[in-house]
């Protein structure tokens, strides 16, 4: 299953909200739906371009 | 010239030679606020007692013969997610309404003040920053002063509209994918987003911390730049800020292009908007000269990487205000917050990562330019409401895609000044002018040459 396959982003979803104690209710779980499919897919495009595993980023913390 | 239509530093200068005083200029901001608020909606609170007083200390200080600041007597006004000192932050929410009174003002309000400049007000704003519309469904819209039928943008939307009615010559907003320039796009006026971890953001209510950056808004360079002086500085009260000395900007300002090697943004830069956008940037490119064409590589997996942190991160943030109350946030905002809820943590590392990697190709774009033209917005101002914008043939949602231009920009820090072109006897639209790290005196040089060659002047 795809990260982008409606049934995989439901089951994410809703296993977020409820890890996350949030009474969703229908209608706004309808619209985060959409908006979770096109982070998905902005997520997609992310990493579909190649990056070696020493790429690392660049956090700023300063101990 | 009207008194609404004069910039902080003739305000500035008349206070420090007598001709004005603070407290005058208060009064006269003051009104100017009564007259246009009821139509704009850019101030959610009027502090006239606090300014008052003030003004009165500025004054003080100039007959005791100290000097009265930078900003003497200039009236000035703060996006409502800045502390001010007394008022609950409430970052255009109606959950944050109920906080405690910040105990003090903003590290940046505080800076404008010891300046000599004067808080007058708090500003209208998209909830918790998550915006590009000015929209709010707590306060109402913020209503653009040139078309009061349409969006300011935003989220920095009071700020844009304050400046462009004339109530106030500075205001102070925030820009984590764009929410000073694309309300500096809609509303005709200019905006400094400065380099990330230039200015502080102690004191302010943050969004997604890995792009929030505070700055200027006003109605010419020179202001941008003077207020942009006054604030800079090490705070240690901000961690995320960078170890650098201040480097003022307002006296080189009037140092002109020659020698500055300055290209226009192609490619993703050079689609995707309407045909005045480019237009606009195009008459920029040919009053400066500039025929170089540069392209920021993967400029639209820069966008992509920055959305999704921007859900991960804002979603973090308001996720206990989210399981407590999600009935009282804007529905807007509040179903993309749930939807960052169910990110996991590798997209968003993996986002990161790439950030890294498209600041190092953008660097190397630096090496070969010194500035870099490119649209603020796609589009003019949209109708209050309205909820798709028709973009190359395509019908696409307009609450993201108002940010297409900026988003990439803010995702590596670059600092940014947004002017607006007037195209006709209409609308406004925004062009940037983008400068390497650190740079933001190249972006403000470029932008007060254009200033002076007359392309930001109202047709």
């Amino acid at each position: 299953m795809s990260d982008t396959d409606p049934n995989s982003l439901a089951l994410a979803l809703d296993a977020a909200t409820a890890l996350s104690g949030v009474a969703m209710r229908p209608e706004w779980r309808e619209v985060a739906l959409v908006n979770l499919a096109t982070i998905a897919a902005a997520a997609q495009f992310v990493a579909a371009f190649p990056l070696d595993d020493e790429a690392e980023y660049a956090p700023v913390f300063q101990p | 010239m009207s008194a609404a239509e004069r910039t902080a530093a003739e305000i500035a200068a008349a206070v420090r030679d007598g001709s004005s005083t603070a407290r005058g200029e208060t009064e006269a901001a003051l009104a100017r606020i009564a007259a246009a608020n009821p139509a704009i909606n850019a101030f959610t609170d009027v502090l006239a007692d606090r300014a008052l007083r003030t003004a009165a200390a500025v004054d003080a200080a100039r007959a005791a013969g100290r000097n009265p600041g930078s900003l003497a007597g200039v009236p000035f006004a703060v996006k409502n997610l800045f502390d001010i000192s007394g008022l609950p932050t409430r970052a255009g929410s109606r959950i944050n309404r109920e906080r405690a009174p910040a105990g003090r003002d903003g590290a940046l309000v505080r800076r404008m003040e010891a300046a000599g400049a004067v808080l007058v007000g708090a500003l209208n704003m998209g909830e918790y920053a998550y915006d590009f519309t000015g929209e709010n469904c707590h306060d109402g819209p913020s209503r653009n002063p040139l078309d009061l039928s349409r969006m300011t943008g935003g989220s920095s939307g009071g700020s844009g509209a304050a400046v462009a009615a004339g109530t106030v010559p500075i205001t102070l907003g925030s820009d984590t994918n764009g929410s000073i320039r694309v309300p500096a796009s809609l509303c005709g006026t200019f905006g400094l987003k400065p380099t990330y971890g230039r200015l502080s953001r102690a004191g302010s209510f943050p969004f997604v911390s890995s792009f929030d950056h505070l700055g200027p808004l006003a109605r010419c360079t020179a202001d941008l730049a003077l207020a942009y002086d006054a604030m800079q500085g090490q705070d240690p009260d901000d961690p995320m800020q960078m170890v650098r000395s201040p480097e003022p900007v307002s006296a080189g300002l009037e140092a002109g292009i020659a020698g500055l090697r300055i290209a226009v943004a192609d490619g993703y830069f050079a689609r995707g908007g309407t045909p005045e956008a480019f237009a606009a940037v195009r008459r920029v490119a040919e009053t400066l000269g500039a025929v170089q064409a540069v392209e920021f590589p993967e400029a639209a997996r820069a966008r992509a990487a920055a959305y999704v942190i921007t859900a991960a991160e804002g979603a973090a943030l308001h996720a206990e205000r989210l399981r407590q109350r999600p009935e009282d946030f804007d529905p807007e905002v509040r179903d993309r917050l749930i939807a960052g809820l169910a990110i996991p943590a590798a997209w968003v590392a993996r986002a990161q990562r790439f950030r890294r990697w498209y600041r190092d190709r953008v660097q190397e774009v630096f090496g070969t330019v010194d500035v870099v033209l490119a649209p603020a917005a796609p589009v003019r101002a949209p109708l209050l409401g309205q909820r798709t914008l028709e973009l190359d043939g395509l019908t696409v949602p307009l609450r993201p895609n108002l940010g297409v231009f900026t988003q990439p920009i803010s995702f590596v820090g670059l600092p940014v000044v947004a002017f607006p072109v007037w195209p006709d006897a209409g609308l406004p639209i925004g062009v940037q002018v983008i400068a390497a790290p650190w740079r933001e005196d190249l972006a403000l040089r470029v932008a007060r040459y254009l200033e002076k060659s007359g392309v930001t002047n109202r047709a």
